[in-house]
């Protein structure tokens, strides 16, 4: 059975207004503190290690990876403003990625927020921080993250202009066994690179190599690489006859 | 026999299921959903499968421990009406209200795991649906088999959803009090106590059901082979399951009630 209840008009008067003063305060408190965060940018805090998260995840170690990327990738954005990156900590950061990749080894998504998101600054210092992360964690399945080292290799390429580090990305991808499937033009980064740092000869070879492999079936790509060869070989000649004259 | 403890199954049940046990399985389901898509939102790569996985997840823990408080209830109402004393008068052995206890877990762990597992197929694909009804309906059950236990020996509702909460988060965080107590043993140097602290958790852990014990969350992630998951899960939950129902007969044939 229902109990009854007294109107709220015979409660003690002082009972009423302390609640109504206690209910204010909190109201008023809670509204000051979040005037306070507004505008002051909260800094990362410092990961747990992947054995702890582990444990923490209860078994769901796919899920909690997946949840913690997001954290991170929104961590720019707090109390509705959206912070420039440049605030963010990226040795802090570099060792969040790592600790999510190490939770869950077949995510993409640490990989993919160190290519495509945070590597849209300016620092030359951080985008360096983001393709060493790329590059050492490649090794961990280069099925799945051979996009993001051909991502890396083009970032060093146009936004670093270093070329040597973008030569050693993209000699890693030309590297792997053909049982890593990429497409043609992921492996061709090497040797359009030796052509930009004027190595036609190794450039040269490395087509020739390929094409007399007998890897490449597909006809286009075939005289891609002709045009290629045909290309380097002209310039070699050329860069010859300007050295004699 | 078996007639009767049908009948006492029959009556358990019709003591649990109702239109407002039906709203609450709606409204988690619903919350699951919402939130589930608001995560997707959120995410730039593998969406489907995390909104999936987060929606699986959300059901498993509320439906774990709306099973527990439904079990827990129930039995508790039978310690404060007496239920006990009455039924006993009747042609009616103890391993029968156990064993229809059982069934109603069963049956109540199979009302619960099949919507979830149909939201689940709905936000990733029907085979991974299925192996999630399969998975989530072992791990309540043994949750429920844990609960009985709790509420039998303890007989008091609080204590017994805390005791058998305190269990299954144990078993699921096991990996980590494992790392906290050997981080303990490294940090105090080999310390008597802490060994001693060390020696006393994995004996307790012999207790406590292992992590295959528990539907694999992971499977929405990486092509696991989920029938072998559902073998190995099976076979630990019908041991550990079967090591609860034993204690349950224990604790409940030595009980003495007031005839």
């Amino acid at each position: 059975m229902r109990r009854g209840e007294r109107p709220l008009r015979l409660l003690p008067r002082p009972l009423i207004a302390g609640f109504v003063l206690l209910l204010a305060g909190q109201i008023g408190y809670h509204h000051a503190q979040r005037e306070g965060v507004e505008s002051v940018y909260r800094p990362l805090a410092e990961p747990f290690s992947a054995a702890a998260y582990r444990g923490l995840a209860m078994g769901s170690n796919g899920l909690l990876a997946h949840l913690l990327a997001i954290r991170l990738q929104l961590h720019d954005n707090q109390a509705g403003q959206h912070f420039r990156y440049s605030l963010i900590d990226y040795d802090l950061l570099v060792d969040w990625l790592q600790q999510i990749s190490d939770l869950h080894v077949g995510s993409e998504y640490p990989m993919l927020l160190a290519s495509r998101i945070y590597t849209q600054t300016a620092s030359p210092e951080r985008l360096r921080k983001m393709i060493d992360f790329i590059e050492q964690r490649f090794d961990d399945d280069p099925q799945l993250h051979w996009r993001r080292l051909a991502e890396a290799c083009l970032i060093a390429r146009h936004k670093l202009q270093d070329l040597e580090l973008a030569l050693r990305l993209a000699e890693k991808l030309a590297a792997q066994p053909a049982s890593v499937e990429m497409p043609r033009w992921a492996r061709d980064f090497e040797f359009l690179l030796l052509s930009e740092m004027n190595e036609f000869e190794a450039a040269i070879a490395i087509i020739q190599a390929l094409l007399q492999s007998g890897s490449i079936e597909d006809v286009d790509e075939r005289r891609f690489l002709r045009e290629k060869l045909l290309d380097f070989q002209q310039k070699l000649l050329d860069s010859r006859h300007s050295t004699r004259e | 026999m078996p007639i009767q403890t049908i009948a006492l199954f029959r009556f358990i049940m019709l003591g649990i299921v109702g239109w407002r046990f039906a709203l609450l399985v709606a409204i988690l389901l619903l919350v699951a959903a919402l939130g589930g898509s608001f995560i997707g939102e959120l995410a730039i790569i593998n969406g489907q499968a995390i909104v999936a996985a987060f929606v699986a997840d959300f059901l498993r823990y509320s439906l774990a421990l709306l099973t527990l408080l439904i079990i827990a209830a129930s039995v508790a109402e039978d310690y404060e009406f007496r239920q006990f004393e009455r039924l006993l008068t009747m042609p009616l052995a103890r391993w029968q209200y156990i064993a229809a206890q059982t069934l109603a877990i069963a049956s109540l762990c199979l009302m619960l795991s099949l919507p979830a597992a149909l939201l689940v197929a709905l936000f990733s694909d029907a085979p991974t649906g299925a192996y999630w009804l399969a998975a989530l309906w072992m791990e309540l059950f043994l949750l429920g088999l844990l609960g009985l236990l709790a509420i039998l020996s303890l007989e008091k509702l609080p204590l017994a959803v805390f005791f058998a909460l305190a269990v299954y988060l144990l078993a699921k965080l096991s990996g980590l009090m494992t790392l906290i107590v050997a981080e303990s043993v490294k940090l105090s140097e080999g310390s008597v106590t802490s060994r001693t602290v060390e020696t006393i958790f994995n004996a307790i852990l012999y207790l406590v059901p292992g992590l295959d014990t528990f539907a694999d969350n992971d499977v929405f992630f990486a092509t696991a082979d989920r029938f072998a998951l559902l073998v190995e899960q099976g076979v630990s939950v019908s041991i550990y399951g079967l090591f609860l129902l034993a204690v349950c007969l224990v604790d409940f044939y030595r009980k003495e009630f007031n005839l």
